[in-house]
């Protein structure tokens, strides 16, 4: 897959796949290419050459309820946040139901005990009534996974979802992510700032740099020549550094 | 019973108890308000339907359109445009020192943050109207009562929509220059100026457009401007003069509106 921008390509040549019950971790420093890897892979971006495929189809095809198929996580967690984390979770429902519950905010038991369900999960039943800008950084993103959760994706796309949250935080999430593509059989692709993260969460890791793939290797064999490769030699120094 | 069952039924009871209740008393409380409103209000159907075709009739009356007096209109809607420029670039200047008086933020005297408040409050709750009409009684008929009008109200506004910038305003910078050692005059104009001015200058311009519109009127309180000849044409049942007047406004207003916001899209 390949995509420019006024004739400067973001990403070039890019190509790999995400199974089901996968969890792969997206590295590469910033400007590499990763959040338009993501949009594309979103179906918010059409590449230029190349194809985003889940199954068989064309991500950038799919239109209307089709699009539930790819649940994505966000950086900026982007709950709406007057509504409560259980109205919140909801939405996710919106690809299932008819339009005129969306309007309304009307949703059957079945698909209200379905949210409860998911937000139980991400441990945030107890604040299922509560505003969701009440709910401190972690919480919203808990949030916003049980919101892809209730859409019943094929792939959970999770756009660097740890950048804004503490490390406490991080962990619970990228466990709760890791936790979803095991049981429940969806695959799911993260871009990650941190290397350590994606060691102990990933089940395989994929470097991204310059708009290319410069390595694609189950997370064991992700080794310092991986790092370096990504991150140049400085990068190394700096973590020797404060390995030391 | 799943915890998520029990939470549904939680919720769904809380529903049906004191949020239901609650949902009703507001339903009732609008439909109450809006019932007086509309008794108040003296709204009554019929006399619109037979105030229609009055309407319809002088309109008929209005072509064709008396061209000769149209550079006299032009003339007098100058002046009511003149007027809303002065009145507001008048106010836009007395309303900085009041800005900074009424932003909580950035005063450098917090004890009379409230009383600045209260004084911009006053002059906002006046209308431009009402202080020409005092004024036309103190200075005289003619466009400079119009000017003070405008002035006076729209002093209250612009501080207060200015003093509303200030303390949406990002401090961060402003501190970060005052702990330089910079005085707090120095800062303001240092580090809160340059982030805020395009946002003022346009509230100054929407202000402008505003008064061009507000002062059409100002006329029929003897304050100057095009109101004058409105108010001489419906008092002379002339529909063709009042029309062509209408159209002079409204082609002039319309004008300026997308001169000004042509601006004010160029500042931000």
């Amino acid at each position: 897959m390949t995509k420019t921008f006024d004739g400067r390509p973001a990403v070039e040549d890019v190509s790999f796949a995400v199974r089901e019950h996968e969890f792969v971790a997206v590295l590469g420093p910033s400007g590499a290419g990763k959040t338009t890897l993501f949009r594309c892979v979103s179906g918010l971006l059409a590449a230029d050459r190349g194809i985003a495929r889940i199954g068989g189809d064309d991500i950038s095809a799919l239109r209307g309820r089709a699009r539930r198929r790819v649940a994505i996580v966000f950086q900026q967690f982007n709950l709406v946040s007057r509504l409560t984390a259980l109205e919140n979770v909801l939405a996710g429902r919106l690809g299932h139901v008819p339009a005129w519950r969306g309007w309304l905010r009307r949703f059957d038991r079945q698909d209200r005990l379905l949210a409860l369900e998911c937000l139980d999960r991400v441990g945030l039943l107890a604040h299922a009534a509560q505003r969701s800008d009440r709910l401190s950084g972690g919480q919203q993103q808990r949030v916003a996974i049980a919101r892809a959760l209730v859409q019943r994706p094929d792939l959970i796309v999770a756009d660097e979802p740890v950048s804004s949250l503490d490390p406490n935080a991080s962990a619970g999430v990228l466990e709760l992510l890791r936790g979803i593509a095991r049981s429940d059989g969806v695959g799911v692709l993260c871009s990650l700032h941190q290397v350590p993260y994606a060691r102990a969460y990933a089940d395989r890791v994929v470097g991204l740099s310059h708009g290319r793939v410069v390595f694609d290797v189950p997370t064991e064999r992700f080794d310092r020549t991986a790092f370096e490769h990504l991150y140049g030699e400085l990068g190394t120094a700096n973590v020797a550094a404060s390995v030391a | 019973m799943t915890p998520a069952e029990q939470v549904l039924a939680e919720l769904d009871g809380a529903r049906r108890g004191s949020a239901r209740l609650r949902a009703w008393l507001i339903g009732l409380t609008v439909i109450t308000f809006y019932a007086v409103a509309w008794h108040l209000a003296g709204v009554d159907l019929s006399r619109l339907a037979t105030g229609l075709p009055k309407l319809a009739h002088w309109i008929g009356q209005a072509w064709p359109p008396k061209i000769a007096e149209i550079p006299m209109f032009a003339q007098r809607t100058a002046e009511t445009v003149a007027i809303a420029a002065i009145g507001t670039t008048l106010a836009t200047l007395l309303a900085i020192p009041m800005a900074i008086l009424a932003s909580r933020n950035i005063t450098p005297l917090p004890s009379i943050y409230y009383p600045a408040r209260w004084f911009l409050n006053g002059l906002r709750g006046i209308d431009s109207f009402v202080f020409a009409l005092l004024f036309v009684a103190a200075v005289g008929l003619g466009p400079f009562a119009g000017v003070l009008g405008i002035a006076l109200h729209t002093w209250g506004s612009a501080a207060k929509l200015f003093a509303d910038h200030i303390e949406n305003a990002n401090l961060g910078p402003f501190e970060a220059v005052r702990t330089t050692g910079a005085g707090r005059f120095a800062s303001i104009l240092y580090a809160l100026v340059p982030d805020i001015l395009p946002v003022l200058l346009s509230t100054a311009l929407y202000l402008w457009e505003f008064n061009i519109r507000a002062s059409t009127v100002l006329g029929i309180v003897g304050a100057g401007g095009i109101g004058q000849e409105l108010k001489n044409s419906m008092d002379l049942l002339d529909f063709a003069r009042l029309f062509t007047i209408i159209a002079v406004i409204l082609v002039v207003v319309t004008t300026l509106d997308q001169l000004s916001s042509w601006l004010r899209r160029r500042l931000i």
